[in-house]
């Protein structure tokens, strides 16, 4: 654009110079110019005219239109096209030849003339007004290498579809109207039937009879001639001949049938094949069935189903007549790996002998059970159920045997004979006894030994009896009193004997004695009756104690149960408790008896050290140690390592490491004070440190320190039975003052009723 | 037939009619005789495309109206 503004200011420029002579008309100086410049040419354009009419006429027309001057009088203000038309005249840049012009340089350079048909390019641009026209005709013509050629016009889809459905009804009403003509053809029932009237009908059958007759006629006939031949023996005989030559049961004798025999029904026709065989197999022939190996298929397809495959070992099963059937080890796996064993029978030779024979056992055992039934029948009469057992059934019925175990004879009183006679059987009698053998040697007893005391103790598991039990017992308790009642009254030499005896019997040891025992003092507050059951226990050892202490005469036999028996006759001697006397403090061991008892009261106050906790740690762990190790080898490795040793490095050690036979060092470091104390850790390093720092601890701290070490002193001095205050000396002084064994402790008179008692006790 | 403007940016501005099946070379020599210099001195160019002077300007797609570029060599 910027070109074209130039080319406007370059024509003003020389319009404003032509003006200035001549008038003022604006339009005529282009004009001029135009003429002037068409004048320039003229005489070579008129040339080339008649050179090209002569040539090329059709090009005349066209030209005309094409020709430039016709726009001229265009005003200046019109599209660019036209200023593009006029620049070449104007500007001298660029140029524009006309189309003879073009022709002519044209010819000079050898080239063909200016196509001036309208192209596809031409028209396109040139002139808008014969475009619609031509398009049609310079679309579809092409040009090429090889000539002019014209596409094929695109199907069109609409046209192509109407003439498919066009086509597809067509055929589908030609297809009908075949259908139609054929079908024309067919008679309908109803015509079919009027056709053949009644009349056509009976001479049909008529003709059919007729045709009958006339075969049996000519049977006739010919069986007629058959007897004047005496062909009719021949055939019979021949009849006979083949009857005898049927296959009958004789020469299937032998023949295995791979069926059970109860599976094949009597009184029916079972049709039996050859079974399949292998070509190379040489086995008799065998028959079979193909219906009933369906069934045995079928039925051995439902026994699997049903098993489960459980591991039934254990379960016996048996056979239809009750019998067990023996089973081998895993049985199941039998048919997999011997393979089916199959029932089978062989046709003629004993079949009828062996199954008589199975049906007579089955017959036998199916009697027998029958018969067991009948008998069982009749052994169970029935009964109206009565709501208590009577006598028998009482005796009948067994109570759980109750665990007792009775040392002692009741009723039989011992004799020396028999004493002599334990005591050589003792070492077989006497298997449970904790204690050593000994001979019989009364004076020997041990008192204190519980083991014998367990003995005439009578414990009973069952804790739940009846009252009636309890009452049974009670009478058994009276009885055995008056029992050792009589005792008592032989000579003492023989209830010592019976003690003896009760030792060196055996001694047993109850398991649930020996909880009761273990249980001691532990209250049990589960149970109502088990602590008293214990604490009874306990009672009765201690009585036992007592007795044996004092003659031995009494002896009690105690039924432990939740209840407890009650003797009214007895009067009990209740154990007196002795008031021992207890000291409530221990004694404070007097120094001045011996050097032991000084070294005992350092211990217990502490001024003397254990020895164990003495012993320097070292020599006491020194078997726990590792055998050979010392800090000094640890070391060495460590520098090797890690190069500590710049010099040599790779030079290793000069001499060899020798290790030290036994050493163990035993290095305890110890603190002391300025003042000779020993210091623990903690104050050694308060005390490191204040020397360290060259800073003492303040005022405060030191008083604190010493106080706490006059403290230390005081404690040492202390009693180390009473407290410092000697508050039990006191109390035991108030005791003594009041003649009581217990101490008010508040002095308030409304609380004087609940007093605290303090009752000294073993 | 097609006209074609060619132009250099140095102030020459042709505008040559021509056939679409005239190779370059006679573009070319077409463009010489209206501005004077050699044709075998000058370069058509579009974009980056030179054309090469044995083809026909309707295989290098140039229709009516097309400016190309004018270079001397």
């Amino acid at each position: 654009m910027g070109s074209n503004n130039k080319k406007h200011r370059d024509r003003e420029s020389r319009k404003r110079r032509h003006r200035s002579p001549s008038d003022s008309y604006e339009d005529s100086s282009p004009k001029e110019k135009k003429h002037k410049h068409h004048h320039k040419h003229k005489h070579r354009r008129d040339k080339d005219k008649k050179k090209d009419k002569n040539k090329y006429n059709y090009i005349s027309d066209d030209s005309d239109i094409v020709e430039v001057p016709v726009e001229d009088n265009v005003q200046k203000s019109s599209p660019q096209r036209t200023v593009n038309v006029e620049e070449p005249n104007t500007s001298r840049s660029s140029e524009s030849l006309s189309i003879e012009d073009t022709n002519k340089l044209r010819a000079k350079l050898g080239l063909k003339p200016l196509d001036l048909r309208p192209s596809a390019d031409a028209t396109s641009s040139s002139n808008g007004s014969s475009r619609s026209k031509d398009n049609k005709l310079t679309e579809s013509k092409l040009k090429d290498d090889w000539g002019e050629f014209y596409h094929k016009p695109a199907d069109n889809w609409a046209v192509k579809a109407q003439q498919e459905k066009f086509r597809s009804k067509l055929a589908e009403r030609k297809e009908k109207r075949e259908l139609h003509n054929k079908l024309s053809k067919v008679k309908t029932l109803g015509e079919s039937d009027e056709e053949e009237d009644a009349v056509s009908w009976v001479d049909k059958n008529r003709k059919i009879e007729e045709s009958k007759k006339e075969a049996e006629r000519r049977a006739k006939m010919l069986e007629e001639l058959d007897a004047q031949f005496g062909i009719g023996e021949v055939i019979e005989s021949e009849e006979r001949e083949r009857k005898n030559q049927q296959y009958t049961s004789q020469n299937l004798r032998g023949l295995k049938v791979d069926h059970d025999i109860d599976d094949i029904a009597e009184e029916k026709n079972i049709i039996l094949t050859l079974k399949d065989k292998g070509v190379l197999e040489e086995e008799d022939d065998v028959l079979v069935n193909v219906n009933m190996i369906d069934d045995e298929r079928y039925r051995k397809n439902i026994e699997n189903k049903k098993t489960k495959n459980i591991y039934n070992q254990f379960e016996e099963e048996f056979d239809q007549f009750g019998n067990p059937i023996e089973k081998s080890v895993l049985s199941k796996y039998d048919e997999e790996i011997n393979g089916l064993k199959k029932a089978g029978f062989t046709l003629g030779s004993d079949i009828s002998f062996e199954a008589r024979k199975q049906q007579a056992m089955n017959e036998a055992v199916r009697i027998n059970l029958a018969k067991k039934k009948l008998e069982r029948i009749a052994d169970t009469d029935l009964k109206l159920a009565s709501e208590y057992y009577n006598e028998d059934e009482l005796a009948k019925f067994k109570k759980p045997k109750k665990i007792r175990r009775k040392i002692r004879p009741k009723s039989k009183l011992l004799s020396v004979e028999d004493l002599e006679k334990t005591a050589d059987n003792e070492g077989i009698e006497s298997i449970g006894s904790r204690r050593p053998k000994y001979k019989v040697n009364p004076e020997d007893f041990n008192i204190d030994d519980t083991a014998d005391i367990n003995g005439p103790i009578d414990f009973t598991i069952d804790e739940k009896d009846g009252i009636l039990e309890q009452v049974l017992k009670a009478k058994k308790i009276k009885h055995r009193e008056n029992m050792v009642g009589d005792m008592v009254t032989d000579t003492l030499v023989k209830t010592e004997v019976k003690e003896e005896n009760v030792d060196s019997g055996s001694i047993v040891l109850n398991a649930t004695a020996e909880f009761c025992r273990s249980l001691g003092d532990i209250p049990t507050y589960g149970k109502a009756g088990n602590r008293d059951e214990d604490e009874d226990l306990e009672m009765n050892f201690e009585n036992n104690l007592k007795d044996e202490n004092s003659s031995d005469e009494d002896v009690q036999i105690i039924e432990s149960s939740g209840w407890n028996s009650v003797d009214p006759n007895e009067t009990r001697k209740i154990p007196e408790v002795v008031p021992q006397e207890v000291q409530i403090l221990d004694e404070e061991p007097d120094v001045s008896k011996g050097m032991g008892a000084a070294l005992k009261v350092a211990m217990s106050k502490g001024y003397l050290e254990k020895e164990d906790n003495a012993r320097p740690s070292n020599s006491r762990l020194a078997h726990l140690q590792a055998k050979h190790y010392s800090i000094e080898d640890k070391v060495y490795g460590d520098d090797g390592e890690r190069g500590g040793r710049r010099g040599d490095r790779y030079a290793g050690p000069i001499q060899d490491f020798k290790e030290r036979e036994g050493f163990k060092p035993n290095v305890k470091l110890e603190y002391i004070d300025d003042e000779g104390h020993i210091l623990n850790s903690k104050e050694a390093f308060r005390y490191l440190s204040h020397k360290f720092h060259g800073k003492g601890p303040g005022k405060n701290k030191v008083e604190k320190r010493i106080k706490k070490g006059v403290q230390e002193q005081l404690m040492k001095k202390m009693s180390s039975t009473d407290t410092p205050l000697g508050t039990l000396n006191m109390l035991q002084a108030k005791q003594k003052e009041s003649q009581s064994p217990f101490v008010v402790l508040s002095g308030n008179k409304q609380t004087q009723n609940t007093m605290i008692s303090k009752v000294s006790r073993r | 037939m097609l006209e074609i403007t060619c132009n250099d940016r140095l102030g020459k501005k042709v505008r040559v009619k021509c056939n679409p099946d005239d190779t370059i070379e006679d573009l070319k020599k077409l463009i010489a005789a209206q501005t004077g210099t050699r044709w075998d001195k000058i370069v058509l160019k579009k974009w980056y495309t030179t054309f090469k002077d044995h083809i026909q300007l309707q295989d290098y797609e140039i229709h009516d109206g097309m400016n190309i570029e004018l270079y001397y060599q």
